[in-house]
């Protein structure tokens, strides 16, 4: 670059200014046109099967039939204000950020203590994380199937073992207050193993000598944590935090297997929500109107934690 | 928008099956191809015997090559039939729930039947006179039939008889009365201390299982659930449905001698099975599950009324989509007269458990000796003569879930029947609008 620059300059000089940009434009555009020939198939499949259809999605939530025979029409916001005014919608608003804060807690907490508990390497440990990984490995379905007869009540394992120690045994599934709960024992139990593996991640880049220089100068354990293990991890944090939430939202097939947002919509959540406008109210607009109000939130949720992530980055 | 849609879909035939859609479609030679969804609403073996039925029919009909498609639970199946209607592909033929039938011909989803039954030099009274009248109310609408009823099946009392033996019942005269009913039960219930070790009957109550058993209660407290007539009414808030859902309730946290909570079917059965239920209230499709694995004796009844004997039925008809070719939708007729036959009927409802829509299989001899070797069989069969049709109405599932929804929170103990009718009825009501905004509030 630097050897090109001395001969560059004085047609620089000479030309007018758009062509100079032009020239630049173009010049850039020939250097990266392999990348772009290179990325076409699958911007053409990106843009059949995930823009084409956001954007149909957007302009599906901005029509509507008045009655079920009229023709669709134009209505603006009308969709989003309906889906906003619609108790429903902000009941399973209210029942994801239970579900979001509920599940993610939990979940990071056991990752953390998992991945502290087996951060050294040896058979056994191997052995452990394997089989704390294992739930990750099994299908969401499959994994509602088989906790659909453990919450069996009366009958089921959970009702069989502790029922003998429970003055009335509960109805797991079927009690509108606990079902919620039952759902969430479940996205913990699945997701804890998988948040464990960035957790192990995390715990390689802490430094090895800053830890002996600690244990040199008296660290107890939770000093070291407290103070070296934890700031470090923090990066890992962030992710596995945005991970988490995008998962309560997005990652909902045990309620389609196992409750089907009952009882009384008491684990109905913001994607089963979609479902129902779009496919039992057979209300496409309304359908749409959520999902990107949906989107609007992730997106948004996105950036602020890239942008909290970033700053980190770059004031270190 | 239209534009996109015909690009995506030709991309996608073009990408995947360019070497299936070759030469012998477009020459307009070999046999009329046409698809048939199927749900399996019960156990898998199901799709198997589908997979027999269909093959037989090719094989006697060389000009039609029909293929069964697994098209998951009755709902799935209505969601992957009009996301083909969507897309232009319909298929020929559909079994659909029974009360889907009115939402679909409102939506403009269903082919009227009646010129195919003229062309077959038959009159509709006739054809609809195959079937037992309590199915016809389903498959006729406006006066047009738009369904052939295929599988269907009506709410059961199952008795666990070895219990009700040991507490000093005779299984041989069920309950027949929710008064003899709740006396049942609390016999039948087994207590130590507080806690409950045998409850005396279990009603299931999960989304769809929840709105018929309403619906049953309800008819045997002479009401009717909603309008059959017009599919912008329910009756929800009315003296019969206020009855049958205290009775429920009384019987969950009055007598206990219910489970509280909303419990689906399949734990309601598994609950009979393992004995920790003595009675329940399931459909004749869950007979097979109940006879092949019951490991006791078991008895199963008509449903015990309060006012009268009434039930709904329930299961599927055969339908043909709107938009279909011509040859295709005259291969789909051919289709579903042979499958609602009086032979294949009777075939089906063995392999099944469901009861054959069709009066005639009943004589066939293969018919006559299963009932004598199933006397259960034949309870799900004599109770028709009270059953009548299945609560239809505009957007059926979220009217339905509208009072699901509130019964649910009577048997959590959260509201009291009363004022949970009158939130459901509320709430219905505000789903129906814009249909009769359309029809009966549309005034000159």
């Amino acid at each position: 670059m630097s050897l090109a620059e001395p001969a560059a300059l004085p047609v620089a000089a000479s030309a007018p200014a758009r062509l100079h940009i032009l020239n630049r434009f173009s010049h850039r555009f020939k250097a990266s046109l392999p990348a772009y020939l290179l990325l076409l198939p699958s911007l053409i499949f990106l843009a059949l099967f995930t823009y084409g259809a956001m954007g149909r999605v957007f302009v599906d939530a901005l029509y509507q039939r008045a009655t079920p025979k009229a023709p669709l029409r134009f209505v603006g916001l009308d969709n989003i204000n309906a889906v906003l005014a619609d108790p429903a919608f902000t009941g399973a608003v209210v029942n994801n950020l239970i579900y979001a804060v509920g599940t993610a807690i939990p979940s990071i907490a056991l990752a953390l203590l998992f991945a502290l508990a087996l951060s050294r390497t040896n058979a056994v440990t191997s052995a452990l994380r394997a089989a704390l990984f294992l739930p990750v490995l099994i299908p969401m379905v499959a994994a509602s199937a088989l906790f659909l007869f453990i919450f069996l009540p009366n009958v089921g394992l959970l009702d069989y073992y502790i029922g003998r120690f429970l003055p009335v045994l509960p109805n797991w599934l079927g009690d509108s207050d606990i079902a919620l709960y039952a759902i969430m024992v479940i996205t913990i139990w699945k997701n804890a193993g998988y948040y464990m593996l960035f957790f192990l991640a995390g715990l390689q880049a802490v430094p090895e000598d800053v830890m002996e220089a600690a244990h040199l100068d008296g660290a107890g354990p939770y000093q070291r944590l407290r103070h070296i293990i934890l700031p470090e991890l923090k990066p890992t944090f962030l992710f596995v935090i945005v991970i988490a939430t995008l998962n309560a939202v997005t990652q909902v097939d045990h309620v389609f297997v196992m409750t089907k947002g009952g009882p009384s919509n008491s684990t109905s959540l913001v994607l089963f929500y979609i479902y129902e406008q779009a496919v039992e109210h057979y209300d496409i607009g309304k359908a749409s109107a959520a999902t990107l109000l949906t989107l609007a939130a992730l997106m948004g949720l996105t950036a602020l934690s890239f942008r909290t992530m970033a700053n980190r980055e770059g004031g270190a | 928008m239209l534009f996109s849609r015909r690009l995506m879909l030709g991309l996608a035939i073009a990408g995947t099956m360019a070497g299936a859609l070759s030469f012998p479609a477009l020459a307009g030679e070999g046999p009329t191809e046409i698809d048939l969804f199927f749900p399996v609403p019960v156990d898998g073996k199901l799709a198997r015997d589908m997979g027999t039925l269909i093959k037989e029919f090719n094989e006697g009909h060389p000009d039609i090559k029909a293929t069964a498609v697994y098209t998951g639970s009755y709902d799935d199946t209505l969601i992957k039939t009009r996301a083909s209607i969507k897309a232009g592909k319909p298929p020929a033929a559909v079994i659909m729930s029974a009360n889907f039938l009115l939402d679909m011909q409102i939506e403009n989803e269903l082919t009227n039947l009646d010129p195919l039954i003229k062309a077959d030099g038959t009159t509709k009274d006739q054809f609809l006179g195959q079937f037992f009248p309590a199915l016809q109310g389903n498959a006729v609408i406006n006066r047009s039939v738009y369904g052939v009823p295929f599988q269907n099946s009506t709410p059961l009392l199952y008795i666990n008889a070895d219990q009700a033996k040991e507490v000093g019942l005779d299984p041989n005269k069920p309950p027949q009365t929710w008064a003899e009913l709740t006396d049942w039960a609390k016999k039948l219930t087994k207590r130590e201390g507080d806690k409950v070790t045998r409850w005396g009957i279990a009603i299931p109550c999960a989304y769809d299982y929840c709105g018929w058993m309403m619906e049953t209660l309800t008819m045997s407290n002479g009401g009717r659930y909603y309008n059959e007539e017009f599919g912008g009414e329910v009756y929800y808030d009315t003296p019969s449905m206020l009855g049958a859902l205290s009775w429920w309730n009384d019987l969950v946290y009055k007598h206990k001698v219910h489970p509280p909570g909303a419990t689906p079917g399949p734990a309601v059965s598994t609950s009979f099975i393992s004995g920790n239920a003595a009675m329940m209230m399931l459909s004749t499709g869950s007979l097979t599950y109940v006879r092949d694995n019951a490991k006791f004796n078991y008895k199963v009844a008509f449903i015990p009324r309060n006012v009268r004997n009434a039930v709904p039925i329930g299961g599927a008809s055969l339908i043909i989509p709107a938009g279909l070719e011509a040859d295709k939708q005259k291969a789909a007729w051919t289709l579903i007269k042979w499958m609602t036959s009086p032979e294949k009927s009777a075939w089906w409802s063995r392999a099944t458990g469901y009861f054959a829509p069709n009066m005639a299989a009943y004589k066939t001899p293969d018919m006559v000796e299963f009932l004598s070797k199933n006397p259960d069989a034949k309870t799900a069969v004599e109770q028709l003569d009270v059953a009548k049709p299945w609560f239809a109405t505009y957007k059926t599932v979220p009217v339905r879930k509208n009072l699901e929804d509130e019964v649910m929170l009577v048997l959590n103990g959260k509201k009291q029947p009363k004022e949970a009718l009158v939130a459901a009825q509320k709430a219905a009501e505000e789903t129906l609008k814009p249909y009769n905004a359309e029809t009966s509030l549309k005034l000159p």
